[in-house]
């Protein structure tokens, strides 16, 4: 990891930050974790195969253009778990970054 | 520094929604979003709630393959899909599912080109790939962007079905980029599968560069005009920077098209890690030879055969018939009115000069202009006829345009014809008699070589003298000479 | 109705509901007077539906449903919910802060047909915060316990399911499975659990943890109720792309057909994960192995891998999850902050940093981590290689034999907090699940007897969409070891 605090560099990464006392914590697993996974050095022939990103042997369905009948008109979807201003969604603004 | 003797490179990365498209990409929400209340054509797949599973529009892989197509691209044998990760709140699940071209994935087509002509030469500007992807959100602001607490946003267009067209950066000038854009939109017009026209359904960013210095990107430009002067504003403002010794920075920025100028949006030091990875909701699919050679063999006439086309069959030139074929909708009236009317030179001439002029004055789309192609083709044949003089077409040529009227009452109804000063006629049929001594010969010899005479003055006049009073004229000339 | 029913099969309930519809709410009454006893120890539940709400829904189904009842497959029976599965208008939290108030406005396809088979969802029920753990000790809102032995985790991230089922608080249970979260709670609380095929059960509405892995399954007291249940939720499904191309197979009649031939199968004993295993575990389960291969022809199989299943599981599983948890932003729904005036960086942090748990955020640095330029190649394409390598394996092994068996869990279920100290042992002790998430292949967990008073279970694997073979095998060992709807006393 190119920056000088891992931790840091996760954070920033990920954009999430971990407490004080997370930061000492997470610092001494990752580190374990590592080592876990680089268990995976020690399989040999692992070059002499590609990527499995799929275990089933499906091929894609695809879905005829049919449109809905029905459009959300009273916001159902939304009014519970949203703040609503005139029908649009409020969120943090995005200027300025 | 010599910057006279520094090619430009201009690359160009389009999106086009597939407006055709009756459904959005990954869900069966209406497309037609853009006439109804915000977030009201949305479904818990396109807000991205929690759950959810994208299924895909089986047309937009069409339309995608026969775009790719028509832009001469190798079509990948299989069909991957991949998530492409940047925060952002217009697009709901933070990540966009997209295409791109790493380990085990790839977009569905590359290595194209499309032809365009550029002062007279064609030229061929490469397409680097094609990529399906989803059309994020749309953020709106309360009052003005600098001063908006919050944002507001509206997932009416999230999910709807877009096209990534990328060019290598083989444009010199902004004028070259505008022709490409030009055929581009042609050829996605002809396909039947976009109306770039709609608002927001046609969005370029632009990277232009001084060869051997830094690269800037402008992002998001709206319309074709648009790309052309921001690319025209980023040169002279490049030019600036490297004639005064400067280095110009590696960056993105924006196009203000209110104020025509572009603005840092910020500096890109190192690349964006978009992490890339194949999408496990969407299992890859073979996209076999049979279904490719389907679209490909059922694809319409595109814009360079129909240029070809209209070289051969109504012996045009490449430019007045690119000119017609680059606007669909003239080029379907031009033929409309070649079947009714055989100076083809003339009729493209006025389509693509007055006639278009005019429709772009009025601000009319081809669906609401009032001119059919009889209109015009009855207006040609009164000129032709020396009825009507090139000044009254285009006097009335407008009109017609805007407000459908029949020419030929018009012109009957109207003060158009029939002069009826004498002292006027007097003078032109005295002209027409000197340049013709020849027909007044003929005319004192045979009282029906009149009509000729008149004739003549009728086309002086544009048609516009008063046959009577002109004759009248001319017997008392005649009986004076006798 | 006497405490008899408590530890009746679904299939005999329904067979009472069916002769008459008001047993049902005898029944009803029944599983919340031991909720009503228990939860408060065990806490398998984040949000019970009150007793009235069911009551009426129930008086409803029967007002309307009484012509239609002989063809309803769980008719009046009640079954607890992982809350990671999205029920239309009942809060799903997937234990998390995150979505503490998160109401879903659908439900998920399994919903969906439970609800036409005429099952009634009681309660969702605890889990690991985004099925991130095995023990439920990750969840944000409080640990669910071990009905078997109160000072010990019931597993994970089903826990609440598990829990649930050994407590008497449901009949039947849906988990979801990523890495053995049906499996490993199943066993520790000792209860039957199946992960199914992957693609053999819907995922719409299942809220994503490692989508490639990820699988929602059957939790039940009894081999034919889980087939019962298997039965209902399985089958394709148009709104998941990755929903195999079949109908679900008829599982009882298929089970009842096999219970009765007998056909003599191929098993192979997977000798390192019985070596790697705890004493008690091993000695448990080999009884377990001789009972099967007694009738069975057995061999035993050599699996040349150990700590590598678990890291490319882990691999595998943070990167999906960094990319699937990005979508928690608090805008469309979930934990709010107040963002006036603030940018949208900022804000996005701050509500993952108040909105996820420890386990879940370090799990999705990593994940983002693994897929970032420069270390892709390093661990994420290098654990989807393995990944290939061991499916090849397995295809092999499955050549020669028709199923596999280990232990479930290497270990016995651990005390709260044992794993505090220590997660990396906790992802080791997933080491004989992740397999079967891995390849994609069906596992089941069997509960077989208790060790110290703590029950012990087995796992077998069989080919893809071979569920009923595993559903066989666990029915024999269901009539020779009797552990069949079994209720732990809480005390
Ligand atoms: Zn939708």
């Amino acid at each position: 990891m190119q920056e000088s605090d891992v931790i840091d560099y996760l954070e920033r990464l990920a954009l999430l930050k971990f407490t004080e006392s997370e930061r000492e914590k997470v610092r001494i697993e990752i580190t374990k974790i590592i080592e876990l996974f680089n268990e995976l050095m020690k399989v040999e022939e692992l070059d002499r195969v590609e990527p499995l990103y799929h275990v089933i042997e499906i091929e894609l369905p695809l879905r005829d253009d049919e449109p809905l009948d029905t459009v959300d008109s009273s916001h159902e979807l939304l009014s519970e778990n949203a703040i609503l201003e005139n029908g649009y969604i409020k969120a943090p603004k995005t200027v300025g970054e | 520094m010599l910057i006279n003797n520094l090619n430009i490179l201009i690359g160009l990365e389009v999106h086009t929604q597939l407006t055709k498209l009756r459904s959005k990409l990954f869900c069966p929400t209406p497309a037609d979003y853009r006439k109804s209340p915000p977030n009201t054509y949305v479904c818990p797949i396109c807000l991205g709630l929690p759950g959810t599973l994208p299924v895909v529009n089986k047309k937009a892989v069409e339309y995608a393959i026969a775009v790719a197509k028509a832009l001469n691209c190798e079509v990948s044998d299989k069909l991957v899909f991949v998530r492409k990760h940047y925060f952002y709140p217009d697009l709901p699940k933070n990540y966009q599912i997209s295409q791109y071209i790493g380990p085990g994935f790839t977009a569905i087509a590359r290595n194209g080109y499309v032809k365009i002509y550029a002062d007279g030469k064609v030229k061929i500007i490469r397409i680097r790939r094609v990529n399906i992807e989803e059309d994020p959100g749309r953020i709106v602001y309360v009052g003005s962007i600098e001063i908006s607490p919050y944002s507001l946003i509206d997932y009416n267009r999230s999910g709807i079905a877009l096209l990534e067209i990328v060019t290598e950066p083989d444009m010199a000038s902004p004028k070259e980029a505008r022709a490409f854009l030009e055929k581009l939109i042609a050829i996605l017009e002809y396909l039947g599968v976009t109306d770039p026209r709609e608002e927001g359904a046609f969005r370029v960013d632009a990277n232009i560069s001084f060869e051997g210095f830094g690269r800037v990107e402008i992002k998001n430009i709206g319309s074709v005009k648009d790309v052309e002067k921001a690319l025209t504003y980023e040169i002279i403002r490049q030019k600036k920077i490297i004639e005064q010794g400067g280095k110009v920075e590696r960056e993105t920025r924006h196009w203000n098209p209110s104020k025509g100028v572009t603005v840092s949006l910020r500096s890109k030091e190192y690349e964006e890690d978009y992490r890339y990875f194949p999408d496990p909701d969407l299992p890859p699919m073979k996209l076999d030879k049979s279904l490719i050679e389907r679209i490909s063999s059922a694809l319409p006439e595109l814009p360079d055969n129909r240029i070809a086309r209209f070289t051969m069959q109504y012996g045009l030139d490449e430019y007045r018939a690119s000119v017609l074929v680059l606007n669909k909708w003239l080029a379907d009236f031009f033929e409309d009115a070649a079947k009714i009317y055989s100076n083809y030179k003339k009729l493209a001439d006025l389509l693509i000069t007055d006639f278009l002029r005019w429709i772009n004055e009025y601000n009319l789309s081809p669906e609401n202009f009032k001119a059919t192609p009889l209109h015009i083709v009855k207006l040609l044949k009164l000129w032709d006829e020396g009825i009507l003089s090139v000044k009254m077409v285009k006097e009335i040529l407008p009109q017609i345009i805007k407000d459908g009227i029949d020419v030929e009452s018009y012109v009957a109804a109207s003060g158009y014809v029939k002069i009826i000063d004498k002292s006027y006629l007097h003078k032109i049929v005295e002209e027409v008699m000197k340049e013709h001594p020849k027909a007044v010969q003929d005319a004192l010899s045979n009282p029906k070589a009149i009509n000729y005479l008149i004739g003549l003055v009728m086309k002086k006049t544009g048609g516009k003298a008063d046959p009577q009073i002109t004759k009248e004229i001319i017997q008392e000339i005649l009986s004076s000479i006798r | 109705m006497s405490y008899k029913y408590l530890s009746m099969p679904v299939y005999r309930l329904l067979q009472e509901f069916k002769t008459d519809p008001m047993k049902i709410f005898d029944y009803l009454e029944l599983v919340y007077k031991v909720i009503n006893g228990t939860e408060n120890k065990i806490r398998s539940f984040i949000t019970l539906i009150s007793k009235d709400i069911v009551f009426k829904y129930v008086e409803k189904l029967v007002k309307e449903g009484l012509e239609k009842f002989d063809s309803l497959k769980l008719l009046g029976i009640p079954i607890a919910v992982k809350d990671n599965i999205s029920t239309k208008g009942i809060r799903t939290t997937c234990a998390s802060r995150m979505l503490e108030n998160y109401i879903p406005p659908y439900n998920a396809t399994v919903i969906e047909r439970i609800i036409k088979e005429g099952g009634i969802i009681i309660g969702k029920t605890n889990m690991d915060e985004f099925a991130m753990g095995s023990t439920t000790e990750t969840s944000a809102f409080y640990p669910t316990r071990n009905p078997w032995d109160l000072s010990r985790v019931p597993g994970g991230s089903s826990g609440g399911s598990a829990a649930a089922l050994s407590a008497g608080e449901a009949p039947l249970a849906l988990g979801s499975d990523t890495g053995g979260s049906i499996r490993n709670p199943a066993a520790f609380c000792g209860v039957y659990g199946l992960k199914p095929t992957y693609g053999l059960v819907s995922r719409y509405g299942l809220i994503a943890y490692a989508s490639s892995m990820d699988q929602i399954g059957p939790m039940a007291r009894n081999t034919m109720d889980l087939a019962i249940l298997l039965n209902i939720i399985a089958g394709h499904d148009s709104k998941d792309s990755t929903s195999l191309l079949i109908n679900g197979k008829d599982y009882v009649s298929l089970l009842k057909e096999l219970t009765h031939k007998e056909p003599r199968l191929r098993i192979g004993i997977i000798k390192e994960l019985f070596e790697n295993s705890d004493e008690g575990i091993r000695s448990k389960t080999y009884k377990a192995v001789d009972m099967l291969c007694a009738y069975h022809d057995c061999l035993t199989i050599s699996l040349p891998y150990g700590k590598q299943l678990v890291a490319a599981y882990y691999i595998i599983a943070m990167a999906e999850a960094s990319s699937n948890l990005a979508r928690f932003d608090g805008v469309r729904y979930g934990l709010k902050i107040p963002f006036e005036n603030k940018g949208w960086d900022e804000i996005y942090s701050e509500v993952r940093t108040k909105g996820f748990g420890y386990e879940v955020k370090k799990r999705i640095a990593l994940g983002a981590y693994i897929l970032s330029v420069g270390y892709r190649d390093m661990y994420y394409i290098r654990a989807l290689k393995f990944r290939r390598i061991l499916k090849e394996t397995f295809d092999k092994i499955f050549k020669s034999v028709d199923a596999v068996m280990s232990p479930t869990m290497p270990i016995l279920p651990p005390k709260l907090g044992e794993f505090f100290e220590d997660p990396l042992r906790m992802y080791l002790a997933d080491v004989n699940t992740v397999i079967a998430n891995l390849i994609g292949v069906p596992a089941i967990s069997i509960p077989i007897d208790f060790y110290n008073g703590l029950p012990v279970a087995v796992q077998i694997m069989s080919r893809q969409l071979t569920e009923e073979v595993l559903l066989y095998l666990s029915m024999q060992l269901e009539e020779k070891t009797r552990f069949r709807n079994i209720v732990a006393e809480v005390h």
